[in-house]
């Protein structure tokens, strides 16, 4: 229809900007994958050699196991607690509910970076508070940064407490978009908070939380600061993340060919673990598509 | 020749005999290009700016026209990262004029006919600088970059502990010793104590292993045709079951270095020892200011047999080479001035003091015999840091041969360690890793081309 | 309020009280470090409160950095991308929701499928075209590449796929040209999105470092995020932490103060539509 033309015009900005700063970096880093290259010495084409050392390079296999159990720890921690504190901050009438709003979002406000140092600290073996409470409860100190066990969690906590007001947020303002003459009539009918939850919130929510979880699959799988920051990715390789590991083979080690079929296999799990995602939600009736 | 010419001609060649020796070979009259020259450096950038700019005060009519700016990268890599991509996009442009670099990033920018050969330029002056000065910047029979410092490794003790415990300082000559030492401070301190520090990171390995006592035993990573030999060779055995000894019988504590945690339990008299390059004295003056006059500084420990100090660290710079490098030259009159104004470099040196900056030693041997350079610090009860510098440059051990594949290496390596400190496997088991993982993910590394 | 439903809210305020004291606390610890000064210990309990506060370490880090003008540049670098992404991801997000097109779906998977690339996998490359452009230490380089995002035009598409189509319907017999559909029809409608999404990217922006650090080459370009990263993060460097903590105060205090004052215009009411009644 005559308005179609307008419609391209809307969405060509983002597709121009893809072919130039998406298209051409992903094409070339194709390129780099069959290549053996340090960024200064002439490259050498080595053929799938990137491909076949990645599946029997040890560090990598780490590096995609911590991924994926940092995958499945912050998602489901983080849409259950934000679910939970969006729900809280929706209660009708609540007193100081800007005040929350605004403190409860703060985690999200500051640098990586910065909240990264702090956590070497609070998790410090010998003089960390961690360990200090733990200590004055009576329990024994943990090797939260310097045992291979545990070095995942102080990595998980960060990410979690930072992320889970950004969705914390985004549930909040699709929780405001739902009708509330649902509940008015749910409650006429004898319905208790958790059956409200749950045959009103959640579904209303379907899309949104599909959302949250298609896109904190993404993050998390995309950890790159917080392992970077707080353990450095060890010790060992026990809290090393997949970018981590393509950003050191990359700008530490410079085997930039290496590096890029890192980013491949990374571009293709995800995509398989997306596509999957989005097929289970399809069939289970939250379509991508429709209108909430 | 009358006498009035006579007299002339002498005054003239006398002249001409002073300016010819004294203070190098220095031209009259040069004029560096007006424009920014750009420096990527790490460690501490802007003492590097000082020093520049306190160069530019006192040479006015050479830098006319001409900004110096030093911008401050994280470290080695990210020199290297930035060079590489100014180098991927083919123009000079975006290329740093002079830059800090460690050997391994030289040898490969080297390759890549990024840096300058300086050769010609540095050989006259091998014989008045401390020896092994030039070693980490030679690389395929030429020299690639300029050292401007070099640091060796030192033990620094807590006296006050050791008097505390009645332990003689003399014993931690010799490693033998040194475990010795570690044995009766957990004894007496009731496991409170401990001899040194160990890092669950990366530093155990670049502190402990590469410039203590991997060099200190003669130990090898590759053979000289690129072989892995680390799982087999008898000096790597020896170092790292010596740090395996330490580590087993609990001596170390446990704590990641440069960070607070460790500056505490240091401030608390925890820890006796740090067995680490000159580098640390400006960390523990700056962290741990209160403990001034506890510390002394002394020659590391040595494997009786090879009585070899710790491998020294130097501080490069590579010129780029650039087409008509527009400030190579004046860039290797700073450094001239650096290594050999003595009055200007010791003006220098007082004010980083003043800033609480890093001191680095003059690397001219006539320089160190200077007073100055033997001054008493009160940081160290009255012992002078900067001789004991010195002295610890005099016996040092050669750094290991250092090859493009180091950097990969040095990450494998210390990932092996790192899991042995946290007792996640032997220090058998790490050894075979560290030999099956080299050989795996690096193969063979570069033959060495200056056997 | 009646005094049963006070106490019904009870809980719900002491959760989120309690939540809100871990979302703090790092902060505070931050701070409290940041005034300390250099000798005293940061360990254990009660670690954070300095015995005698000191603003010694700003001063240091004053003196380290051109803290002013790297902050004018995370600024405008922020401000710039936050317009122009707000802007072209509700329109194009408009264009997604609320038009019927050939390839759409198509497109559509595709823009998501672009979420899932790394970025970090294409830096040689970008700072080539970069090079190219002649946007190498220049604010373009940080503001164009992300003027549109595919998880912006996402989250706008499934908002305003929510927006009634009678109104648009309406607005075209009315005579409205497309575009002014949507800016005056659309846009003002879906404020609280526009609002959350401002935030976040503006946040997202301030706190990059990755790019800025690729594509700034000279100190008075860096971003304030960039400049705090180079502090710590050196052998050679012995900035003892509270001057480091102090740095990454002063990194995250600007950002507060202007969140402080963008979630004012946070509508938090519901979105009240031209249709109803």
């Amino acid at each position: 229809m005559w308005a179609m033309r307008h419609a391209y015009a809307f969405i060509a900005p983002f597709y121009l900007l893809f072919l130039v700063f998406g298209a051409f970096p992903l094409v070339w880093s194709l390129y780099l994958t069959f290549q053996e290259w340090d960024g200064l010495r002439p490259m050498k084409h080595v053929g799938l050699r990137n491909f076949a050392m990645l599946l029997r390079d040890q560090r990598f296999l780490d590096a995609l196991g911590n991924t994926a159990i940092y995958w499945t720890v912050d998602v489901a921690f983080i849409i259950c607690l934000a679910l939970l504190m969006a729900v809280l901050l929706h209660t009708p009438r609540l007193s100081g509910r800007r005040f929350y709003r605004l403190v409860l979002f703060l985690p999200n406000v500051t640098a990586t970076v910065a909240v990264g140092l702090v956590f070497i600290m609070l998790f410090d073996f010998n003089s960390g508070l961690v360990n200090a409470l733990l200590g004055s409860l009576g329990l024994p100190r943990l090797g939260w940064l310097n045992s291979t066990g545990l070095s995942k969690v102080p990595v998980m906590v960060l990410a979690i407490w930072r992320a889970t007001p950004w969705y914390m947020l985004i549930l909040l303002s699709g929780l405001q978009a739902i009708n509330p003459e649902l509940y008015q009539a749910a409650t006429v009918d004898g319905a208790g908070p958790v059956q409200k939850l749950f045959r009103i919130t959640i579904p209303s929510l379907a899309t949104v939380l599909f959302f949250c979880f298609l896109t904190e699959t993404i993050d998390s799988f995309r950890l790159f600061t917080e392992p970077y920051i707080t353990t450095g990715g060890g010790p060992g390789s026990s809290s090393l993340s997949i970018v981590q590991y393509l950003y050191e083979s990359g700008f530490t080690v410079f085997k930039l060919g290496y590096a890029s079929a890192i980013g491949y296999v990374l571009t293709v799990i995800l995509m398989v673990i997306s596509a999957a995602q989005v097929i289970f939600l399809r069939r289970g009736g939250g379509a991508m598509g429709s209108a909430p | 020749m009358t006498g009035r010419s006579a007299r002339f001609v002498i005054l003239a060649a006398l002249i001409g005999a002073l300016s010819v020796t004294s203070v190098g070979a220095q031209t009259k009259g040069f004029k560096a290009p007006p424009g920014k020259m750009v420096i990527w450096a790490f460690g501490q950038p802007k003492f590097l700016q000082l020093q520049i700019d306190d160069y530019f005060q006192r040479n006015p009519s050479e830098v006319q026209g001409v900004t110096a700016e030093v911008v401050a990268t994280k470290g080695e890599e990210e020199v290297r990262q930035k060079t590489m991509l100014a180098y991927a996009s083919q123009t000079w442009d975006d290329m740093a004029d002079v830059i800090s670099t460690f050997p391994v990033s030289m040898q490969a920018m080297a390759e890549a006919g990024v840096l300058m050969d300086v050769t010609s330029y540095l050989a006259p002056f091998k014989d008045k600088f401390v020896a092994g000065a030039y070693d980490q910047a030679f690389y395929k029979g030429r020299l690639w970059a300029l050292p401007r410092s070099l640091r060796p490794q030192l033990l620094f003790y807590n006296k006050q502990i050791l008097d505390k415990y009645g332990i003689d300082p003399k014993q931690m000559t010799t490693f033998e010793g040194y475990l010795e030492v570690g044995r009766r401070l957990k004894a007496a301190g009731n496991g409170q104590v401990f001899l040194s520090y160990e890092d669950p990171g990366s530093r155990t390995w670049r502190y402990w292993g590469r410039r203590g006592l991997m060099p200190q035993a003669g130990a090898r990573i590759w053979d000289d045709d690129g072989n892995v030999v680390i799982d087999k060779d008898p000096g790597a055995l020896k170092a790292l079951h010596y740090f395996e000894t330490l580590h087993k019988e609990g001596l170390l504590f446990n704590s990641v270095i440069l960070q607070p945690p460790l500056y505490q339990a240091t401030r608390e008299g925890r820890i006796a020892t740090f067995y680490i390059g000159a580098f640390y004295d400006e960390f523990l003056k700056a962290n741990d200011k209160d403990m001034a006059g506890a510390w002394r500084v002394m020659a590391p420990p040595v494997f009786s047999g090879v009585n070899l100090g710790g491998a020294p660290v130097v501080d490069i710079v590579g010129i780029t080479a650039k087409p008509n490098a527009p400030y190579a030259e004046l860039y290797k009159r700073i450094w001239y001035d650096y290594n050999f104004n003595s009055p200007a470099r010791q003006a220098y040196t007082l004010e980083v003091l003043r800033q609480n900056g890093p001191v680095q030693n003059p690397l001219s041997k006539a320089m160190l015999e200077e007073a100055f350079w033997k001054e008493p610090d009160p940081y160290y009860g009255g012992q002078s840091f900067k001789q004991m510098e010195g002295l610890g440059l005099r016996n040092v051990s050669k750094n290991m041969r250092v090859t493009t594949a180091d950097a990969e290496a040095d990450t494998i390596i210390s990932a092996e360690l790192e899991k042995f400190i946290a007792n996640a496997q032997t220090m058998d088991q790490a050894i075979a890793n560290m030999g099956a993982v080299l050989r795996e993910k690096i193969g063979t590394a570069p033959a060495n081309p200056d056997r | 309020m009646r005094s049963a439903a006070r106490r019904a809210q009870a809980p719900v305020h002491l959760v989120l009280l309690a939540w809100c004291a871990l979302s703090v606390f790092p902060l505070l610890w931050m701070v409290g470090t940041s005034l300390k000064p250099v000798a005293e210990g940061i360990g254990g309990l009660g670690s954070m409160v300095p015995n005698v506060p000191t603003i010694v370490n700003y001063e240091a880090v004053a003196g380290l950095l051109p803290l002013a003008r790297n902050t004018l540049n995370s600024f405008i670098v922020a401000t710039l991308g936050t317009l122009s992404t707000v802007f072209l991801c509700s329109l194009a997000g408009f264009a997604f929701a609320k038009y019927s097109f050939p390839g759409r779906d198509f497109l559509f998977l595709f823009l998501l499928a672009t979420m899932l690339i790394p970025p970090e996998v294409g830096i040689v490359p970008t700072f080539l075209i970069m090079r190219r452009l002649r946007w190498i230490n220049t604010y373009w380089a940080l503001i164009v590449p992300r003027a549109a995002t595919a998880i912006g035009i996402f989250y706008m598409r499934q908002y305003i796929a929510g927006f009634p189509s009678e109104v648009i319907e309406q607005g075209r017999l009315d005579g409205c040209g497309e575009f002014r559909v949507y800016w005056q029809l659309v846009l003002p409608s879906i404020s609280p999105a526009l609002a959350a999404w401002a935030t976040i990217s503006f946040i997202a922006r301030w706190n990059d470092f990755m790019w800025p650090l690729l594509l700034m080459r000279s100190k008075q370009m860096y971003t304030l995020m960039v400049s705090i990263s180079v502090l710590p993060v050196s052998e050679g460097l012995s900035t003892p932490w509270p001057v480091i903590m102090a740095g990454s105060t002063i990194a995250v205090l600007p950002l507060i103060c202007i969140y402080f004052v963008l979630q004012r215009f946070q509508v938090s009411g519901l979105m009240v539509g031209a249709v109803k009644g």
